[in-house]
């Protein structure tokens, strides 16, 4: 099992055969596909789609039962927010009331289709997190070119936010030993108590930080100035080979967005009108 | 304070602990420990040392077996109950302070117990004593402080809750001597004056040497030896298996046993007077 | 010849603070020694270790008088990026100190810094790592390895690097006996193998001793005992007095010199202690 950004992968899982370039393309070209999609039924094939390539990648589905909760509470947040202070235009077709509240079949049918918009982007950002080791994601903007300044501030991140987890732990249990008990007490109280860890996990890292700068200037690294324009040999890049599989792969998504803005822009296709699922639903919802 | 009660005051009874992803940290341990001790815990890393220490004062509860202080059972007790018979003293200070200021840091334990005020107000004022901080230190912030301070507030900030028992993880780690001697000497205080049951988790033997009086060596999860300092220290099986090696001194006398001294020796002094004994001066 | 590290009449103070940290420091240092810095907390060797790899005065603000010079050349006077080359500094906290993704990175990281190739990369990575025996670890995250193999990867990474002197701030005071061990021969097999000058930095002298060429004592700022190992380590007065209490076998020995009763070498290592404590008594046994 490899460690990744959320989860873990089994060694033999097909995805390690994929430079983490294509993995960061496919990221950033496909969530740009539900942008183009109106009619949610296509949102959703998306999303199964994804679901069924992070099954072949040997991802355990069972932590997808985390998001099932995230899921459900956005979906109540969007649907309600659309539906009490949705747009309002003479022509919308009345559902019913709800507390006094008129319920609009256009304020439903809006809420589903953002709905089905963000959903995919979601899906799609769980499978790079679950499918990408923090050194996939470095070797991925390096390929990009993106300045090595900014890649290494975006690893420190990562790193930290191990090492913040990891103090955390302890500093609950030094409250502990110090009589600080949660068991029975209310949310707020909680939520108010939990600020309180701010303090010294912020006074950790500010000890650190000294540290980590004096070592960062010990190994000759400078975030600007002369010594900071040497030309890096870029090491990291040397345990992934781009292979021609990976050069089918990016041609094929950038690809399948060409078809997409063609399909969209050229045919008519993935809008509101082209959609099946949404007339059904209005017929089911109007005429009872 | 000073119970003269002749059950111990904690009991280990075939405890077992598991961490949550299944791993065994420990494994059938049976301890007691009596009023009045001072014992060194020791053991490399990762030979659940540090899990054992969590599980005596309730912070880990044990998945078989009993841990049973001052008569209660940790497993059905509450954490605040707990705190109040045995403190821990954790290694980095700045893993607990967050207070603002010296005075609501050591008060902090305190509130917590739900005390009256003008309680709260005593026992922070005694425990500040008891560590050596001064009036003068109560309002300044725990962060600007050097480490041998903070080490102290986080100290008294556990005396505060008066727990019969005090675990320290870790005292003279990152330490020179004389800092390390100040602290193990008000350790010692806290034991001879006040009747606190010491324990320290340490890798440091001539500190073990020359303060604990017992020694309890773990590897493996499993207690290896247990007993007074110099039985330990010349049990070579058991300190082999878990890297532990007794202070110099000790060595020197170990391996000098052929030329007449006593293989026990815990101190400098005790070795030079063999030495010159054995000289017949 | 100059020597490598060439100190004279150094002081320097922290801007906010009242007193120097360090106060007429005059040291030199010949290229291949290996030497040991000892002294209390607050006795400014972390400040003098510091100074070599011109953290101070590049990061830290305060008051310089004197020089400080690495092969002859003032430390201030080197463009950046040159002295991390020259001296090459390991910290005290293995968790701050590891500044990339896996071991084989962080060993990697400071040699790109430079500018190297990938070839001389791989030579130098391959050097290294025997070493320190670290080719097991290489693919292994920070949070997957011991602090004591995180010290060695430190070390390591830094030894990359090929400066010529490698400067280690109390390397083992965050490790158990153990790792702390391993450190050690780490740096005995440098010692063997290499013409890198060592300087240590430590509070526990049992590992320290047996290795170190020159011993030299900080006490408040000053230097107040410095000298080849064996004569060092007679003066127990000087070093008790600055809070300095050496391994049980030094202590013996100075234990029975302050009653008159030995007046031989100082055995530096458990060994030679032993040794020394035989030929004592079968002196006793031909009298």
């Amino acid at each position: 099992m490899n460690k990744t950004l959320l989860g873990y992968v089994p060694e033999r899982s097909p995805i390690y055969a994929i430079h983490p370039f294509v993995k960061l393309f496919f990221l950033l070209v496909a969530s740009l596909f539900p942008l183009f999609i109106s009619a949610p039924e296509w949102n959703f094939g998306l999303i199964i789609f994804v679901l069924l390539l992070m099954l072949y990648s040997r991802i355990d589905m069972r932590i997808m039962r985390i998001y099932v909760p995230v899921a459900i509470s956005m979906a109540s947040i969007i649907f309600l927010a659309y539906v009490v202070l949705g747009g309002f235009h003479p022509e919308f077709a009345e559902i019913g009331s709800l507390l006094g509240i008129r319920v609009y079949w256009e304020r439903i049918r809006d809420a589903i289709v953002v709905y089905f918009r963000i959903l995919p982007m979601i899906v799609m950002m769980v499978f790079f997190l679950n499918t990408s080791r923090e050194r996939d994601v470095i070797v991925a903007m390096r390929t990009l070119r993106i300045p090595f300044v900014v890649t290494y501030v975006f690893a420190m991140a990562l790193r930290s936010a191990g090492m913040v987890i990891e103090d955390f732990g302890i500093v609950r249990q030094a409250e502990q030993a110090r009589g600080f008990d949660t068991h029975g007490k209310s949310l707020p109280y909680r939520l108010r108590k939990y600020v309180m860890y701010m303090i010294p996990l912020f006074a950790l890292s500010l000890r650190r930080a000294e540290e980590f700068s004096n070592a960062l200037i010990a190994r000759g690294f400078a975030f600007t100035g002369p010594a900071s324009k040497t030309k890096r040999a870029d090491y990291i890049l040397t345990h992934y080979r781009f292979t021609r599989l990976d050069a089918v792969l990016t041609a094929l998504i950038g690809l399948a967005f060409a078809a997409l803005l063609v399909l969209r822009y050229g045919f008519g296709w993935f809008t509101l009108d082209r959609s099946v699922f949404l007339p059904w639903l209005e017929n089911l919802l109007l005429h009872r | 304070m000073s119970d003269i009660s002749h059950s111990p005051y904690i009991e280990v009874q075939r405890m077992s602990y598991s961490y949550p992803d299944g791993t065994q940290a420990l494994r059938d341990i049976n301890l007691s420990i009596d009023h009045g001790e001072f014992i060194a815990l020791v053991g490399q890393n990762g030979s659940g040392k540090t899990t054992l220490s969590k599980c005596l004062n309730g912070l880990y509860k044990p998945t078989r077996g009993d841990v049973i202080v001052d008569g209660l059972n940790t497993r059905a007790t509450s954490i605040v109950q707990m705190v109040r018979r045995v403190g821990y003293v954790f290694q980095n200070p700045d893993h607990q302070l967050f207070s603002a200021n010296v005075w609501d840091e050591i008060a902090y334990g305190p509130r917590n117990l739900q005390l009256p005020k003008d309680e709260v107000k005593a026992r922070v004022e005694e425990a500040a004593g008891i560590v050596g901080l001064t009036a003068d230190d109560f309002e300044e912030h725990p962060f600007f402080l050097t480490k041998g301070m903070r080490q102290r507030v986080a100290i008294a900030s556990i005396l505060a809750l008066q727990p019969h028992a005090i675990m320290v993880d870790e005292p003279t780690t990152g330490q020179d001597i004389p800092q390390s001697l100040e602290i193990m000497n008000f350790l010692q205080h806290l034991h001879d004056e006040q009747g606190y049951i010491i324990i320290i988790i340490t890798h440091d033997m001539p500190i073990v040497a020359r303060y604990a009086k017992r020694v309890i060596a773990m590897g493996q999860g499993q207690v290896l030896a247990d007993g007074p300092t110099a039985d330990v220290f010349a049990d070579s099986a058991a300190l082999a298996q878990t890297f532990v090696e007794p202070p110099q001194i000790t060595q020197l006398a170990q391996r000098s046993a052929h030329l007449g001294f006593d293989p026990r020796a815990l101190s400098v002094e005790e070795l030079v007077q063999q030495y010159l004994v054995l000289r017949g001066r | 010849m100059p020597p490598i590290v060439e100190i004279q009449n150094y002081s320097w103070r922290y801007l906010r603070a009242e007193q120097p940290a360090l106060q007429d420091i005059n040291l030199s240092i010949e290229e291949g020694a290996f030497v040991g810095v000892i002294g209390p907390n607050g006795s400014g060797k972390t400040t003098l270790a510091y100074s070599l790899n011109g953290l101070i005065p590049g990061q830290y603000q305060g008051i310089k008088e004197g020089t400080v010079k690495i092969a002859g050349t003032e430390v201030e006077a080197y463009k950046p990026g040159e002295l991390p080359q020259m001296v090459g500094v390991v910290f005290s906290d293995p968790e701050a100190q590891f500044t990339a993704m896996t071991v084989e990175d962080e060993l990697v990281f400071g040699m790109e810094n430079l500018g190297l190739s990938l070839a001389e990369m791989r030579e130098r990575l391959d050097w290294v790592t025997d070493l320190t025996q670290l080719k097991p670890l290489l693919e292994k995250p920070p949070y997957e390895i011991s602090g004591g193999q995180k010290q060695r990867v430190a070390l390591a990474a830094v030894l990359a690097m090929m400066p010529r002197v490698m400067v280690l701030d109390e390397p083992t005071s965050m490790l158990d006996p153990v790792s702390r061990k391993r450190v050690f021969d780490v740096l005995a097999r440098l010692k063997r193998e290499s013409h890198n000058t060592v300087i240590v930095i430590e509070h526990n002298l049992e590992n320290l001793v047996p290795l170190a060429d020159r011993m030299i004592l900080l006490h408040n700022g000053r230097v107040a005992l410095e000298g080849e190992t064996g004569g060092f380590f007679r003066q127990a007065a000087t070093l008790e007095q600055a809070g300095v209490y050496p391994p049980g076998g030094i202590a013996f020995f100075h234990g029975l010199m302050q009653r008159g009763a030995y007046t031989g070498e100082i055995p530096l290592t458990l060994d030679a202690a032993v040794a020394a404590l035989e030929g004592l008594m079968e002196n006793r046994r031909h009298e």
